[in-house]
């Protein structure tokens, strides 16, 4: 038996922290111009956004991922970021990635840390006030009984 | 000072109290209590993540008087680390009253064997838990693990050990024996996450996984509600999983004990046997499942002699049609059949597949038991710790399940034979044997590994440096 509350919130508490990691590192390479966090962060977020629109498993180089598959993922990603916001971090990253030494990035890289801060701003709430499963899903549910 | 910069050096100072004092209290079990296979490393990663994380607060406080524009995500993230300690604190003081003296040792040992033998799982490390919920249960690991692994990434110290489960037992049930079988069924789950997790997939569970999404896709189309039901699929398919991966390592023993549990938690009333929910599949099923696995591993035909209460539970439940099975969202919205129906037609049959292939044949702890049943069972009738009169000694699982046998069916002989005859409905009286009963079994396992292994030395420089002494 397994007590799912707790791994329920546990997925939230893993979407923050991934947040924290990506923000660290992009606020790294923008304060101090660091950016040997920067490259395997990003690809990570990158690999991890595409594998929501994709039925496709992750790469083999990108398997230690956090994959958005589960509910709580998906459901704190749609809660936060709207689909045009999902492809605008998908952009930013890969012009992070493409020239991360122009100095056009950094306030690129600055709105994809605004943009990480409410992802991690909500998976912590969700954390803190777990919800039932969302009506919606539970109605669909139903009405197929 | 800014009041901002003033607020976030009193949340840093706070988390760094409290992991100070985690140190600090994992250092203490360590020197005052003696642990079974793998808690000391868990206090170990504790020790190496609260060190990093009050080096990460210094750098922390530095960036914020540098970049005071970053004092919101300064606060978020040590707000982030806060909430991953609480629910590593979840686990430290279970792990920490989990000592020799509270939990049934030689079986924990024995399980941590069993299951390094299992495919997959060679380095595989088990950490005790003594939880006051009455309910047994598996930590769920892999998501701990999952945040240590970004954790990681902010702490690089901190590295959590590979293979490492959390098995966690109610305090009242810590020294007791046969309903603590029920662990086998929570290994279970420890397994099925790491062989889920490894990279690349184990190719069963891979398997397992692509007949379930298939299976599932056909029917629901929506993105949430594949995610759902693929989320309550998988819960249906561990409980069965774990429950015939404890039947392969432990045999009929465990499926008594299930049903001792169960009955104890309230979970065997009518109304419930042929009910999914969203996180268990119908008791019913589990068990008939159980009764087919008995029956093809031939235990069946090897406790035949045996009629206790819960065997005969057990070939009842295992004959209720699975027309009958009902799923409920709630206790009393009715949810997809079509969920059921896909789940016992293409996902079972995958899970008894998996199950088989990574656990080892039960032929010969069959034979064993047929061979050792009747020795072991004289020496728990004259009230001695079982043994045999050859230097082979008894196999565990041979012991486990003729003792819990003995235990179902011949209690009150035993009682009747040493006690004066009012005793005979004391209830006093027959806890005291029962527990006897049970501490005579863990010491003819204890006693069984440690020949066993004595055995092991057999043509080694030991053995040869012993025998002179001897």
């Amino acid at each position: 038996m397994s007590p799912m509350d707790l791994q329920d919130r546990a997925q939230y508490l893993s979407l923050a922290l991934f947040s924290q990691k990506v923000v660290s590192a992009l606020m790294e390479y923008v304060d101090e111009d660091k950016n040997d966090k920067l490259r395997p962060s990003l690809n990570e977020a990158l690999a991890s956004l595409r594998s929501t629109q994709t039925k496709r498993a992750l790469p083999r180089s990108q398997r230690g991922a956090l994959a958005f598959t589960s509910y709580e993922h998906l459901r704190t990603l749609d809660e936060v970021w709207s689909s045009k916001d999902r492809a605008n971090a998908i952009r930013m990253m890969q012009a992070i990635l493409r020239a991360p030494r122009s100095r056009k990035t950094k306030p690129v890289a600055n709105n994809l840390i605004d943009l990480f801060s409410k992802l991690q701003d909500q998976a912590l709430w969700n954390f803190e006030q777990p919800k039932p499963v969302s009506q919606k899903v539970m109605q669909r549910l139903c009405q197929m009984a | 000072m800014s009041d901002g910069l003033a607020e976030l050096l009193h949340d840093a100072a706070v988390l760094y109290g409290f992991v100070d004092f985690l140190e600090e209290y994992c250092r203490e079990q360590e020197r005052s209590q003696t642990y079974v296979d793998a808690s000391g490393l868990f206090f170990r990663y504790v020790k190496d993540l609260a060190a990093g994380i009050k080096e990460e607060l210094g750098r922390e406080i530095s960036r914020a008087t540098r970049f005071p524009a970053r004092l919101p995500v300064l606060q978020r993230n040590i707000l982030t680390l806060k909430y991953y300690l609480q629910l590593l604190h979840e686990h430290i003081k279970p792990a920490a009253d989990a000592h020799t003296l509270t939990i049934p040792a030689p079986l924990i040992d024995l399980a941590s064997q069993q299951l390094r033998r299992v495919e997959g799982m060679s380095a595989s490390k088990i950490v005790i838990l003594l939880t006051p919920e009455f309910m047994y249960f598996q930590r769920p690991h892999t998501y701990v693990k999952e945040q240590a692994r970004l954790v990681q990434a902010i702490i690089p110290q901190a590295a959590f050990p590979a293979k490492l489960g959390f098995i966690a037992l109610p305090y009242s049930q810590g020294p007791s024996f046969f309903t603590n079988l029920a662990i086998y069924h929570e290994i279970g789950h420890f397994v099925y996450e790491e062989l889920s997790k490894s990279d690349p997939p184990y190719r069963g569970v891979a398997a397992l996984r692509s007949v379930t999404n298939r299976s599932l896709r056909r029917v629901f189309r929506d993105r949430q509600v594949v995610a759902f039901v693929s989320k309550i699929v998988e819960s249906w398919t561990q409980e069965i999983f774990c429950d015939l991966f404890a039947i392969r390592l432990v045999g009929p023993a465990f499926s008594f004990a299930l049903v001792e549990i169960l009955g104890m938690l309230g979970f065997l009333s009518t109304k419930d046997l042929t009910k999914f929910n969203l996180t268990h599949p119908a008791s019913a099923l589990r068990f008939a499942e159980h009764v087919s696995l008995l029956e093809e591993d031939s235990w069946l035909k090897a406790i035949e002699q045996f009629e206790p209460e819960q065997k005969k539970l057990l070939e009842r439940l295992a004959k209720i049609p699975r027309a009958k099975y009902r799923f409920y969202v709630d206790d009393q919205a009715l949810g997809p059949q079509s969920l059921v129906s896909t789940f016992l037609a293409s996902v079972v049959p995958a899970i008894r597949k998996l199950v088989r292939e990574i656990t080892t044949e039960p032929t010969r702890a069959v034979k064993r038991f047929e061979q050792d049943r009747q020795s072991i069972e004289d020496c728990l009738r004259v009230g001695v710790v079982p043994h045999t009169k050859t230097s082979r000694p008894p196999d565990p699982v041979s012991i486990i399940n003729a003792a819990f046998c003995f235990y179902l069916t011949s209690l009150p002989k035993v009682i009747g034979q040493f006690e004066e005859p009012e005793a005979k409905n004391d209830l006093r009286i027959h806890s005291l044997w029962a527990k006897r009963l049970e501490m005579w079994t863990m010491k003819a396992i204890e006693d069984s590994q440690v020949q066993d292994r004595f055995r092991k030395l057999k043509g080694t420089a030991l053995w040869s440096f012993l025998e002179k002494k001897s």
